[in-house]
């Protein structure tokens, strides 16, 4: 039992790329759901949105990568109204109804042998981060940082862009629900009909909260991609969104701070869970008076069980996360 | 300390939850798992032929079929050959990253070939691994055989729209009285119908008891684990006051939990049933069908008449639409309340669950039978007219015939997408559903 | 009761512009502001509201009384664009409605409170009243990152709401939660929102409702204060020592119509009204449904 490697692996993760990227995504959803009250469920669809804009522009078009975000904003925006449209007139669960549906026919889309031409189908994109490899300060060959915090070089620019945008993000965010227009989405959050009797367009601002929800997104699919230097249309499944939504959740909605910590701990915890249990079925599988209760092939499933089990127990007994405002909480039972 | 209580509570209800769910799978996990590797990592090579009949594409596992799979760097991993009954072989790697599986093409029993003859060499990338198995497939068989007539064609996806509309129908009704009577729209409803095939898996091929036996004891099993849901979830989040939203999240959790419980005993791979599970279709005029195919649609259609004259014609039924019409409104006039939603939730979990047994006689059993199905049951009920029962039967039927007929205009992979097209158009244009009412504002 | 009752100069004024008002249904004013025709909305074959004709008198304090399902809050709803009518024009200061948005009547001046009242629990009071401001430049994203451009406006905003508050006695509790607030609390704080909008006409959906007998006084100055400041109000009670107090002239609606008019004394004593609640009482069939959703 090496509990040394496995104490470094859930430190590192704090920081790694996989808290980055869903960092971003649980800042764009933070946006949508926690602020506003958009059940966005198809978040997942506005990663893909940025990892096929880049690796579509690079691959097929023959272009320069960074023609990609303009192209992935326009995706943004045509998956927005498609799915906003419809459903922002009406209750909160047609939108998650709308969302879920969309995100995994965008999926099956982006995988299907008929647009293979396109987006890769299910081999995905492989080679278009030249060009971003191609900036990366660093030597690719050598190691950088201490341990726990040790990267290669392409793996360390990579970090420190997706933090950086995390950052900046972070920002844009905090400003922005600090000003009127972020004071209306919060108003909308608690009753949208009060909303529209003092004159504000509820439809309108929804909309804004979604597509600047899903532009977020969208750049923590492009982070994806450019670390993984590769896009993979199953990376983008329904469930990706709901353990960013779990992130999100853990530390806690409608604030900035919990789109940052939270994903950083659901990935201590994640990688925590995995590394044990990986390491306890090392030598074959776990079995009490002879029968079997973990093999090595059930980790994977029981660590999302774990996190379904967590999702469960956050939203009902802490749904303003971990850290949540007591005073607020109060206001709950009201 | 109230909270406490509850908490603790709550708490030990999902670990019951848990371990009955454990407990009742158990039994068939230790065959699932004997491919599993020691890295727990596995590349699944399968090779179907496929061969079209009256319109309809029949895919049948062909065994003895070797195949090459090197690493990355053009390192042997080994020479491994499909299996019998399945077609597949499952190969464990070491680890995640870059292989290279190759269909020797001389191997193919004789008049049989590749589709694409390009594709003999499949490449798997590292993180093709986004489960712990990647599954590879090669399709034999010739193209163009079709000698079916366009009538042929539509009539063909028609029937077999019948029986998947049927089906959806089937596991929506609960979905759409459950969102009418407490306001949740379920997320974890697909997973009931998953439950129901996976639980007649462990009756029929695990225990080996005959399916039409087993049958009414997975249905009432399916009815009590909607039950569970109910009382152990639900049930309390309603009573501590939680918001709808929220305990839509919650249900989501739920989905996640119970899908992955499935894959922890059952294993990612979809199995047949023991019974019924090789028949040869049967022509009925243009339509081609298998017996066991045509018995679950007829059966499928009395029951959903009984629902629907249970609704319509029973006291019981009644007062469950008139719950489901206005909660507030029938509570005041003397219904109790409580015993319809626990009727509504063993109902929905007993017909979700006969659909997961139709669905498994159709296209075998899998852990994510039911969240593959989910969407289309949304559609249908959208349509229909959230919290409607006469809606979801409608809707759903509708719905199932859309994505059948539409693979005859657009490819099989997308067939779903016409869903979502109408369940966007009706959001539009009739947000309320075929049968929905509107609700007043203040 | 009434005859106590001591009339402010913009009472007297509202009150002289109705005196050769018949006590009519639908009847005709001097100086409408609000004015419909043939508003019909049916649900599920249940006629809810069908009004034919019904006009408010600007600069008064007009009250919408009826039974229990009588249509009133539907209609509220209808005028002010939360819900479509089957068929229907209707008119605010000379500016057709019909189609109009919700949003949009609010920012016309037309401005509404509701039964059960909105106020955004998890947001303060001073939060809450800010939002009630219109025309704000930091309510577009892209002015949002950039405070100097919305900073000066919303002290401005900020000064007005702190002056209501103070005129609605809810200045020591500018900081709080508004969920901390109590009924009556809630009620008030809903009607200075409204006011942040700088309406002209302000509907109110049942003030009084769920509010302690100690706080109804001053409510009811409160809106009175509202004709003062040149505001026109049109509210639905129950309460009717309310109506009687406050209100200018009075509308009775029983399922769906309206079923007289008139000045406060006048309606009292009127027995269509009499038959209309009493019938009420007896459990005659009504229309429509008052359940809130």
């Amino acid at each position: 039992m090496d509990w040394l490697k496995i104490l470094e692996n859930t430190v590192s993760s704090l920081v790694g790329i996989d808290a980055a990227y869903f960092a971003l995504a649980a800042l764009g959803l933070n946006i949508q759901f926690g602020y506003t009250g958009l059940l966005n469920f198809g978040q997942a669809a506005f990663m893909a949105c940025g990892a096929y804009g880049i690796g579509m522009t690079a691959q097929y078009f023959d272009v320069s990568m960074w023609y990609g975000i303009p192209i992935a904003l326009a995706f943004v925006v045509i998956l927005s109204l498609l799915v906003g449209i419809p459903t922002l007139r009406l209750r909160a669960d047609y939108l998650a109804i709308v969302t879920i549906a969309t995100a995994e026919i965008v999926r099956l889309f982006v995988r299907s042998v008929r647009f293979k031409r396109f987006f890769g189908g299910s081999d995905g994109i492989n080679s278009f981060s030249t060009q971003f490899r191609d900036l990366s300060p660093f030597d690719p060959s050598k190691q950088y940082g201490f341990r726990p915090f040790q990267y290669s070089g392409y793996t360390f620019w990579t970090l420190i862009v997706a933090w950086c945008l995390v950052g900046i993000f972070g920002f844009v965010v905090f400003y922005l629900m600090r000003s009127p227009w972020g004071r209306v989405l919060k108003a909308i959050r608690e009753d949208e009909d009060a909303v529209r009797s003092l004159g504000k367009n509820v439809y309108s601002y929804k909309m804004q909260a979604l597509v600047m929800g899903g532009v977020i997104g969208m750049f923590s699919g492009m982070v994806f991609a450019l670390d993984r230097g590769s896009v993979q249309p199953d990376n983008y499944s329904r469930d990706v969104t709901f353990y960013v939504l779990t992130a999100l959740v853990l530390g806690g909605v409608a604030k900035v701070s919990g789109s940052i910590v939270g994903p950083m701990i659901f990935w201590g915890l994640y990688v925590f869970s995995d590394n044990t249990l990986r390491e306890l079925t090392r030598d074959g599988g776990i079995s009490v008076f002879g029968v079997g209760l973990l093999q090595k092939s059930q980790v994977g499933p029981v660590n999302y069980m774990l996190i379904g089990i967590g999702l469960m127990l956050l939203m009902t007994f802490r749904p303003q996360g971990i850290f949540g405002n007591r005073k607020e909480m109060a206001l709950d039972g009201r | 300390m109230q909270e406490r209580k509850t908490f603790h509570a709550v708490l030990s209800c999902v670990k019951a939850l848990v371990v009955l769910l454990a407990a009742l799978f158990s039994v068939g996990a230790s065959s699932s798992l004997v491919h599993a590797a020691d890295s727990g990592l596995s590349i699944d090579i399968s090779v179907f032929d496929q061969v079209v009949v009256n319109g309809t594409t029949e895919r049948q596992p062909v065994p003895g079929v070797t195949v090459l799979v090197k690493t990355e760097a053009g390192v042997a991993v080994g020479e491994f050959v499909t299996g019998t009954g399945t077609g597949t072989v499952s190969v464990p790697v070491p680890e995640k990253a870059g292989y290279t599986v190759e269909l020797v093409l001389s191997s193919l029993p004789s008049g049989m070939s590749l589709i694409d003859e390009n594709k003999a060499i499949a490449v798997i990338t590292k993180d093709a691994f986004t489960t712990s198995n990647k599954k590879v497939t090669f399709f034999t068989g010739s193209v163009g055989e079709s000698g079916a007539s366009a009538f042929e064609r539509i009539a063909q996806r028609f029937a077999d729209g019948v029986r998947l509309g049927l089906v959806i129908a089937m596991c929506s009704v609960g979905l759409s009285l459950i969102f009418g009577t407490t306001g949740l729209t379920n997320f974890a409803h697909g997973e009931m119908v998953a439950f129901g095939g996976l639980t007649m898996f462990l009756f029929n091929v695990t225990l080996g008891i005959p399916l039409l036996i087993a049958a009414p004891f997975v249905v009432a099993i399916g009815g009590l684990f909607g039950l569970a849901i109910n009382g152990l979830v639900f049930a309390k989040l309603r009573n501590r006051g939680i918001g709808l939203v929220s305990q839509l999240v919650v249900s989501v959790g739920l989905s996640i939990m119970l899908r992955n419980i499935f894959l922890y005993q059952f294993g990612g791979r979809t199995k047949p049933f023991g019974d019924f599970s090789m028949q040869t279709a049967k022509s009925f005029g243009p339509v081609s069908m298998t017996p066991r195919d045509l018995t679950t649609a007829i059966l499928s259609l009395i029951v959903l008449v009984a629902v629907a004259l249970f609704l319509s014609r029973s006291r019981t039924g009644k007062a469950v639409r008139a719950v489901s019409d206005n909660p507030t409104l029938a509570s005041s006039t003397g219904i109790d309340t409580q015993k319809i939603i626990r009727i509504v939730w063993f109902a929905g979990g007993a017909l979700a669950t006969l659909g997961g047994i139709f669905r498994g006689l159709d296209e075998q059993v899998g852990f994510d039978m039911g969240s593959k199905l989910i969407f289309l049951m949304f559609a249908g009920i959208t349509l229909g007219g959230l919290g409607s029962a006469y809606g979801a039967l409608i809707g759903g039927f509708f719905v199932g015939i859309l994505v059948e007929m539409a693979s005859l205009v657009v490819p099989a992979e997308l067939k779903a997408a016409p869903a979502l097209f109408i369940l966007i158009v009706v959001l539009i244009v009739r947000p309320q559903g075929i049968l929905g009412r509107k609700q007043r504002v203040g | 009761m009434v005859a106590d009752r001591v009339y402010t100069e913009t009472a007297q004024r509202a009150r002289a512009a109705l005196a050769g008002v018949q006590p009519a249904p639908g009847v005709a004013k001097p100086d409408p502001i609000l004015l419909a025709d043939k508003v019909k909305k049916n649900f599920g074959g249940v006629t809810a509201v069908d009004v034919d004709h019904i006009e408010v008198q600007r600069g008064s304090i007009t009250a919408l009384i009826g039974p229990n399902g009588a249509g009133k809050t539907t209609l509220f709803n209808l005028l002010t664009g939360f819900d479509t009518p089957d068929t229907g024009e209707w008119r605010f200061d000379g500016r057709s409605l019909a189609k109009v948005v919700a949003h949009k009547t609010a920012s016309m001046g037309m401005v509404r409170t509701f039964q059960l009242t909105k106020s955004l629990t998890k947001m303060s009071v001073i939060e809450n009243m800010k939002l009630g401001a219109t025309h704000q430049v930091g309510e577009r994203w892209w002015n949002g990152l950039f405070p100097f451009r919305w900073k000066a406006q919303e002290k401005l905003i900020e000064q007005r709401a702190d002056q209501l508050l103070k005129r609605f006695k809810l200045d020591h509790m500018r900081n709080e939660y508004a969920g901390t607030l109590s009924g009556g609390q809630r009620k008030l704080l809903e009607m200075s929102r409204a006011l942040m909008t700088n309406p002209r006409l302000v509907m109110l959906d049942e003030p009084m409702a769920g509010v302690n007998p100690a706080l109804k006084q001053s409510l009811n100055e409160h809106i009175r204060g509202l004709r003062d400041d040149g505001m026109t109000v049109l509210f639905v009670e129950h309460d009717m020592d309310m109506v009687h107090d406050v209100s200018d002239w009075v509308i009775v609606m029983a399922e769906g119509r309206i079923i007289a008019e008139g000045t406060p004394e006048a309606i009292a004593a009127n027995p269509a009204v009499i038959e209309a609640y009493l019938g009420a009482h007896q459990g005659k069939s009504l229309l429509g449904e008052e359940t809130p959703s």
